[in-house]
């Protein structure tokens, strides 16, 4: 047949070719090359540990990062978004954390033992009954989530489903600007919608349909945030181009200012 | 038995315990001596020389016991020669005056074996003691309760008294007779004292005269099936909604082994509430038991606590069952100020474990960054605005501190300073935790606080140590129950205390831990823990310091508690409320009121003491103080407290509850202000007690022969049963008090004298007839 060798060709080059984007994940070393702690390196006694949280994806990836669809949704911008952060809050405040990154996941219980945890791209999460109820029991007895990096109403649908297994009847509230929780180490007065890298090439700040960011909330009895909900927005994004010229500082400054002071109100409330 | 012993001996006992052996003979003692050894001597040369004819079977060990026995009589004979005798004082007779007391109070009047002890007292000294005694000697009569009357005959005796005090009682007899010839007293009663028994200045004051009092003992030593409780201990104050400990003393006969119940119940109210009850195992007869019932206290107010067991089948006596007790329990929040030197997770869960508790406040202040401080629970925007207080005022007007990971070198020396006197002087409560700028890894061993501390803090830094791998690691910092923490409310997690042990063995691990050092010797330690190494450590170490106390929890990671045990457990933030109440519970304010007993018995007399201090918590000894009482029937006293001499600030004042029923006290303090000269309130403090009559003549109703006897043998008389009355007469002449002849009564002619020698003789006859002639 004719087409056989081009079709062989490109069945050969297809692979090879998305292999090569695949290398590519193993690090953003163009930019300078500094050594980063990633979690391969040993871990140092910490009082704080950066915790990303692993979960199962239970949907197909629907975004707009072609290639980021061969990772599976929680380990979006990771490490370089976790590390920068890292290194923010070493530099910021007096907590001490000089351990690598970590990451948790609800298999054991582990994730007892990191009261504060971040979850990205949570559209693609899902839950067993054993995980949902581990978290479940994780956030009432004072652990503290964050959920970034989900866009659109599709997208809250999902994260929903999933949120629904583990905190059935409780309300999702807005975060209003003089909650005590944009107060505890920075006064942040003015919030604005924070987007991910794609805002270089397009000008764009939402994806999908999510052109209002939403700064959401669940709170326990006692009015403690249990879970910081970031909707429409991509602060690890933020946190992982903070050092490229061509993005934006006021978004990553914002973006900082938001997980410090999140990290600082889940470490006092 | 001491018919025997006066027909062999011929003289009472009490001749030969008080008198003094003498030899009478003319001759020198010197001579007697040697004569017996001459005498010894002498017979042993003789059987020696006579032992070659002697029979064969004599001829070893046997003719020296035939030797000892003539040695003896030899002995024996040579002394009588020298007239031995014994020398003891005499009353002498008609010259000195018995003193005949007769316990006239309530428990005199139980009903044992058909009558009245006291009945029983009465017919004993009818049957012919007392005119025995008036034989030789004057006679007076006095009826005994609180104070001793003089009585003409022993028809006056009623026993109706409300209480007996036998010591305050026989003092006063002695004072009042001082210029009286008294031989000795004689003392009929049960023993049932109610001061607590007979003090030491009685003693000393009849050993001075030496009186001996002999005292008859009457009323069953022993009940056959009874439990009685002695005492409740509980905490006179508590914060609203406080869990309690109640130490409940008691001991019972006829009961060994069996199951009993004790209760706690609020008996303010028109409804009694039941608190708390639980069943406990009865130990041996006689023995003294002490078990701990923990309850919650409830809401704010003057609280009546009835403490009781429920009675048994078959108990005589019930009204001895049930105990009551009066705790104020306050309603105006505690505030404690927090402290944190960098944002970690002990902080969040501590606030978290209080948020709960209404009567403890934490005002918190937490180094977020190296500039800037975050508050929290503060009153107004101005409350630690400055930063940590610098004036007494600021500091004072918390109850507790709690001192994170902070080191010294955070804190001014004026600041410093503050917080010893805010322990010391003012009377606040200090909790220090473990933490990397903490205890001697801040700088704190080498501060001047150290005196402040529970413990010698190591002198190196590097005490600070972290869970190593909390993911991976296979050893860990765990935590267990101190011996000193097994009757601590602090520690207590779960009621049962065995429950309560095991409760601590399982709970999670620390995630951190920091050595404390060495507790000192007057401290605490409630908790230890073991570290990776295997190392023990003290955890948690109580201490009081001057007005106050302080505490050490030598960890920051305490939190895994909350966090890695299953959702519900209350094991973390039960042990923070109880920890933090207990920092300032005993806080006191301005003016700070006490009264010795909360439960006064029969007797309304109290005495009303308050300590009263100024805005910076020094003694103000020029203060206004007054005393309104509020009592039962519509009661109301005013009365002033005048200032103790040598206690700048103490205020006392005397008073008597006249009836009975709960009575409210409060004490307030004003001082005109040296400044405007306006008179200003130093402060104000509430106190309850109770007056309860008819009450304490249901306890101790056995007859109390331990007091009896050592009242008798203290002052030099002797312990008499009434069936042996009829040897009193005789003993009671054997006395060196009032008017004395020194007699000497000769031992020559004893009558065990003659046995004795009969019995040598014959022995040594008996035993030649057996063995031989030498």
């Amino acid at each position: 047949m004719k087409l056989a060798r081009p079709l062989s060709a490109i069945s050969l080059l297809f692979p090879l070719s998305l292999a090569l984007f695949a290398m590519q994940q193993g690090g953003y070393q163009r930019y300078g090359g500094r050594q980063y702690g990633y979690s391969g390196d040993a871990m140092v006694p910490s009082e704080f540990y950066w915790s990303r949280l692993q979960y199962t994806s239970g949907y197909a990836n629907g975004s707009s990062y072609g290639f980021r669809g061969f990772r599976a949704g929680w380990a979006q911008d990771y490490p370089k978004a976790d590390n920068d952060c890292l290194i923010a809050l070493r530099r910021l405040t007096r907590i001490n954390s000089p351990s690598a990154l970590s990451v948790v996941d609800l298999d054991s219980d582990h994730i007892y033992d990191y009261p504060w945890i971040y979850a990205v791209s949570v559209n693609t999460w899902t839950f067993t009954d054993e995980e949902a109820k581990r978290l479940h029991d994780y956030l009432l007895k004072g652990g503290f989530l964050m959920v970034d990096n989900f866009h659109g109403t599709d997208d809250w649908e999902h994260f929903m489903a999933g949120m629904r297994m583990v905190l059935p009847d409780m309300p999702v509230e807005d975060l209003k600007d003089d909650d005590e929780i944009y107060h505890v180490l920075y006064d942040i007065d003015e919030k604005f919608q924070i987007p991910s890298e794609v805002y270089v090439n397009t000008g764009r700040t939402y994806e999908k349909d999510g052109y209002v960011p939403k700064w959401r909330a669940i709170r326990n009895d006692h009015g403690r945030v249990m879970v910081a909900i970031c909707h429409n927005m991509h602060l690890g994004d933020a946190w992982e181009w903070a050092d490229s010229p061509e993005y934006p500082e006021k978004f990553s400054g914002l973006a900082f200012r938001i997980v410090l002071n999140y990290i600082t109100y889940s470490m006092t409330h | 038995m001491s018919g025997l012993f006066e027909f062999f001996l011929k003289y009472p006992r009490s001749v030969y315990s008080r008198g003094q052996f003498a030899l009478l003979g003319a001759w020198p003692r010197w001579v007697l001596v040697l004569l017996i050894l001459a005498a010894v001597g002498g017979l042993a040369w003789l059987i020696r020389s006579r032992l070659a004819q002697a029979t064969p079977m004599l001829q070893s060990w046997r003719a020296w016991v035939i030797w000892g026995l003539q040695s003896l009589l030899a002995t024996l004979l040579l002394l009588l020669l020298w007239q031995p005798a014994i020398t003891v004082a005499e009353l002498k007779p008609q010259q000195n005056i018995i003193a005949v007391l007769v316990d006239d109070s309530r428990s005199m009047g139980l009903t044992e074996n058909g009558s009245t002890r006291q009945a029983q007292a009465v017919q004993a000294l009818q049957n012919g003691v007392l005119t025995s005694l008036k034989k030789s000697f004057q006679t007076r009569l006095y009826r005994v309760d609180n104070v001793p009357a003089r009585i003409e005959d022993l028809k006056d005796l009623k026993p109706a008294a409300a209480s007996t005090r036998i010591g305050d009682s026989l003092r006063q007899l002695s004072e009042e007779t001082s210029d009286l010839p008294i031989g000795a007293v004689v003392l009929l009663s049960d023993g049932d004292d109610n001061a607590g028994g007979i003090g030491t200045d009685t003693i000393s004051a009849l050993r001075a005269r030496h009186i001996p009092v002999h005292t008859v003992g009457f009323g069953r030593e022993h009940a056959f099936h009874d439990v009685e409780l002695d005492d409740a201990v509980i905490a006179q104050r508590a914060l609203a909604g406080s869990r309690l400990a109640a130490k409940v003393t008691f001991h019972q006969r006829g009961y060994a082994g069996a199951k009993i119940t004790l209760t706690v119940r609020d008996v303010s109210a028109a409804q009694p509430k039941m608190l708390a009850s639980r069943a406990f195992t009865l130990g041996p007869e006689g023995n003294q038991q002490t078990e701990t019932l923990m309850f919650d206290i409830g809401n704010a107010g003057a609280r009546t606590l009835e403490i009781a067991a429920a009675p048994l089948s078959g108990e005589e006596n019930t009204a001895n069952n049930a105990l009551t007790r009066v705790v104020n329990v306050g309603s105006e929040a505690r505030r404690i100020l927090y402290i944190e030197g960098e944002p970690r997770w002990e902080y969040k869960f501590i606030r978290q474990a209080e948020q709960d508790d209404r009567m403890v406040q934490i005002v918190s202040m937490d180094r977020t960054s190296e500039n800037k401080i975050y508050r929290q629970g503060i009153a107004d925007p101005k409350e630690l605005a400055e930063g940590f207080p610098s004036r007494p005022e600021d500091l004072f007007a918390y109850q507790g501190l709690i001192i994170g990971s902070v080191e010294a070198g955070y804190f001014t020396p004026v600041q410093q300073q503050l917080i010893h006197d805010f322990v010391d002087r003012r009377g606040g409560g200090l909790l220090l935790l473990g933490g990397q700028f903490a205890l001697a890894d801040g700088g704190w061993n080498a501060s001047n606080l150290t005196d402040l501390f529970p413990t010698v803090l190591p002198t190196q830094a590097g005490a600070f140590h972290r869970e190593a791998d909390p993911r991976n690691g296979t050893t860990h910092t765990t935590a267990e129950l101190a011996p000193a923490g097994v009757d601590s409310i602090i520690t207590r997690l779960v009621d049962d205390p065995a429950a309560n042990a095991a409760k601590w063995k399982k709970l999670p691990y620390l995630m951190d831990y920091e050595d404390p050092g060495t507790p000192k010797p007057g401290a605490e330690v409630l908790a230890s823990m073991i570290t990776p190494e295997g190392r023990k450590l003290p955890l948690l170490i109580t201490e009081t310091f001057g007005h106050g106390r302080t505490a050490i929890m030598a960890t920051g990671g305490s939190w895994r508690w909350q966090m890695s045990s299953p959702l519900g457990d209350t094991a973390h933030d039960l042990f923070w409320q109880q920890l933090l109440r207990w920092v300032v519970s005993d806080t006191p304010g301005h003016v700070s009121a006490s009264v010795p007993a909360q439960v006064l018995l029969d007797n309304g007399a109290l005495t009303i003491s308050a300590e009263v201090r100024d805005r910076q918590y020094n003694p103000a000894p020029d203060a206004k103080v007054e005393a309104h009482i509020l009592g039962p029937s519509g009661v109301s006293a005013l009365v002033e407290m005048s200032p103790v001499p040598d206690s700048p600030g103490q205020f006392q004042a005397v008073w008597s509850a006249p009836k009975t029923g709960a009575y409210l006290t409060e004490v307030t303090a004003q001082r005109a202000d040296s400044s405007t000269g306006k008179v200003v309130e130093l402060g104000r403090d509430v106190l309850t007690f109770q007056r309860m009559d008819g009450v304490a003549e249901n306890f101790h109703t056995e007859q109390n022969r331990d007091l009896l006897e050592r009242l008798a043998t203290q002052t030099g008389g002797q312990y008499w049963k009434p069936a042996d009355l009829g040897k009193l007469a005789a003993t009671i002449p054997y006395s060196e008090a009032g008017v004395t002849n020194r007699e000497t009564k000769d031992l020559w002619n004893l009558p065990l004298v003659f046995l004795v020698l009969l019995g040598l003789r014959f022995s040594e006859w008996w035993l030649r007839r057996k063995w031989g002639i030498v």
